[in-house]
């Protein structure tokens, strides 16, 4: 008797999580050959097709001709070996209309391990699908339109460079023409003030120059590829041989351990830190430079560090700023676009780039690759 | 040696940077003739020897041109193309004189065959410096087969 009761109530059990399937999903049942041997309502009503128009078929029926015969052969190798297959399908109703369901089948299988039968859980996407598809027709008109104001944008610094830079020069050259054809006619002061015209139009000369090399960089297709960072560190050091000629500087470079980056851009980033940690280090005798690399919170950090002039931190988000500079310019040249154009290049590679410093004291710079981990 | 005439042709529309380049170019004492033209339609007529140039005296040797690159009626890219094109004219030297210091005209210039590629310095007394450097090497030391 007790057992009778059992029975029924795990039947009821069985029946009311039946109850609420049918309410909640679309039901199917097929044989191992892939006949239909049980659909529920929810499957009747989406189809379209009458329950004795499914019997005895197979997902035939409902194929949209959508998905490859791969994808169909990687569902069948799936189930057929005994495996759990989930995934998105598009089928097609009776009246020739498509949708969308989210399916799971899972496998049953008899004593010898053989699939006995597939149940097949579906619900309905087709509304998310047709969101995601709108989205994706979004973002692909977005990127068309980014294509085409970045061309305007091209355009528009092609003629400024041209256009700038001709006139500047003119007004240099022609100070410059005046003082050599009229040094003789020239009180002192003149002269003197004719030099300043002369200054003034090389540093917007340079100015220019920097606004079009940031420009041009935000347009240069990122070439990213595994990088050597000591052999770029090393190479830039020699390159910047002439600013080191003539003082006493100590330049340790630590193992620094190889990452993905665009090896011109990241050498860029290594040639404007380090000319900057030179300036700023020259009224130190000994310059200590530092350039070295540790793990920090699972991110590879690369630095830069130097115990020149610094600054004081409440001046640190300016920094990077395009024309932002933190010393005057009789104090340190320099135009304001350095750090601008490392901080552009870290950014298109996903990085950060922040500054440590202390005035008198020397600043750090540091700057990751990537946004999570950097290791290659 | 025979008495052909040496000639740089300098094509440039900015009457700045024409007065600027003359000016390095007298003072670098360079042993050749400078013609200056302003257009593009002007410099392939000096070049080829038609329009107004139909007479130039056909014993001078065009050495080497300097062409900017933007120019009026035909532009500098267009020019390199056309000279770039004629087998006769082809073996003269031309440096692409420029502003612009975009990776493209870069590009598009040693595709089309230029010979040499040099920004206009912003720098006067580097500008005065450049023009002797270049007008010694292309005048002076490099050299081209007989026409």
């Amino acid at each position: 008797m007790q057992a009778e009761q059992q029975l029924r109530d795990s039947l009821r059990e069985i029946h009311d999580l039946r109850a609420a399937l049918d309410e909640h999903a679309i039901v199917a049942i097929t044989d191992p050959q892939g006949k239909i041997t049980y659909v529920n309502d929810k499957f009747c009503a989406i189809s379209q097709y009458s329950r004795g128009e499914l019997l005895g078929q197979d997902h035939r029926l409902i194929n949209s001709g959508f998905h490859s015969k791969e994808f169909i052969r990687d569902l069948w190798l799936t189930i057929s070996n005994g495996r759990v297959w989930k995934g998105e399908f598009k089928n097609r109703a009776k009246d020739g209309s498509f949708y969308w369901v989210d399916t799971t089948i899972v496998p049953f299988l008899n004593e010898d391990g053989k699939p006995r039968q597939y149940v097949a859980i579906r619900a309905v996407i087709t509304g998310r699908k047709a969101a995601e598809e709108k989205i994706r027709q979004l973002n692909a008109e977005l990127e068309q339109r980014v294509v085409e104001r970045t061309a305007e944008l091209e355009a528009f610094s092609y003629s400024v460079s041209h256009d700038l830079r001709a006139p500047v020069r003119a007004i240099g050259g022609f100070a410059r023409m005046v003082q050599e054809d009229y040094a003789a006619a020239l009180p002192a002061e003149a002269q003197r003030l004719l030099g300043r015209i002369h200054e003034n139009a090389l540093k917007m000369g340079r100015l220019i120059d920097g606004l079009l090399a940031f420009s041009r960089l935000s347009r240069q297709p990122l070439n990213k590829q595994k990088v050597m960072v000591s052999t770029i560190v090393h190479r830039v050091l020699e390159e910047l041989q002439p600013e080191q000629a003539g003082r006493r500087i100590k330049i340790s470079v630590a193992e620094l351990p190889d990452c993905q980056a665009d090896p011109a851009l990241l050498q860029q980033v290594y040639a404007n830190l380090l000319s900057n940690a030179f300036k700023y280090s020259r009224e130190r005798n000994p310059a200590v430079i530092e350039i070295g690399s540790h793990d920090e919170k699972g991110r590879r950090v690369y630095f830069v560090k130097d115990n020149g002039a610094g600054f004081q931190m409440e001046y640190a988000h300016k920094l990077f700023g395009v024309f932002q500079r933190l010393h005057s310019a009789d104090q340190f040249e320099g135009t304001g676009v350095g750090l601008a154009i490392v901080q552009r290049i870290i950014h298109r590679h996903g990085g950060q780039i922040w500054a440590e410093a202390e005035p008198g004291r020397g600043a750090t710079f540091s700057f990751t690759l990537d946004g999570g981990n950097s290791h290659v | 040696m025979s008495e052909e005439a040496a000639e740089m042709l300098l094509v440039e529309d900015s009457p700045d940077d024409v007065a600027f380049f003359v000016r390095a170019f007298d003072k670098a004492r360079l042993a050749a003739r400078l013609h200056v033209v302003s257009d593009g339609a002007e410099a392939l007529e000096f070049v080829f020897r038609t329009g107004v140039y139909a007479h130039r005296n056909p014993a001078s040797r065009l050495k080497v041109i300097f062409l900017d690159l933007k120019l009026p009626k035909v532009n500098g890219l267009e020019v390199l193309r056309r000279l770039k094109a004629d087998p006769r004219i082809r073996t003269i030297p031309v440096v692409a004189w420029s502003s612009s210091q975009e990776e493209r005209d870069l590009v598009e210039s040693y595709a089309t065959g230029v010979n040499s590629y040099v920004v206009k310095p912003m720098d006067f007394d580097e500008f005065e410096r450049s023009v002797q450097a270049l007008g010694q090497y292309w005048l002076q030391f490099n050299q081209t087969p007989k026409p």
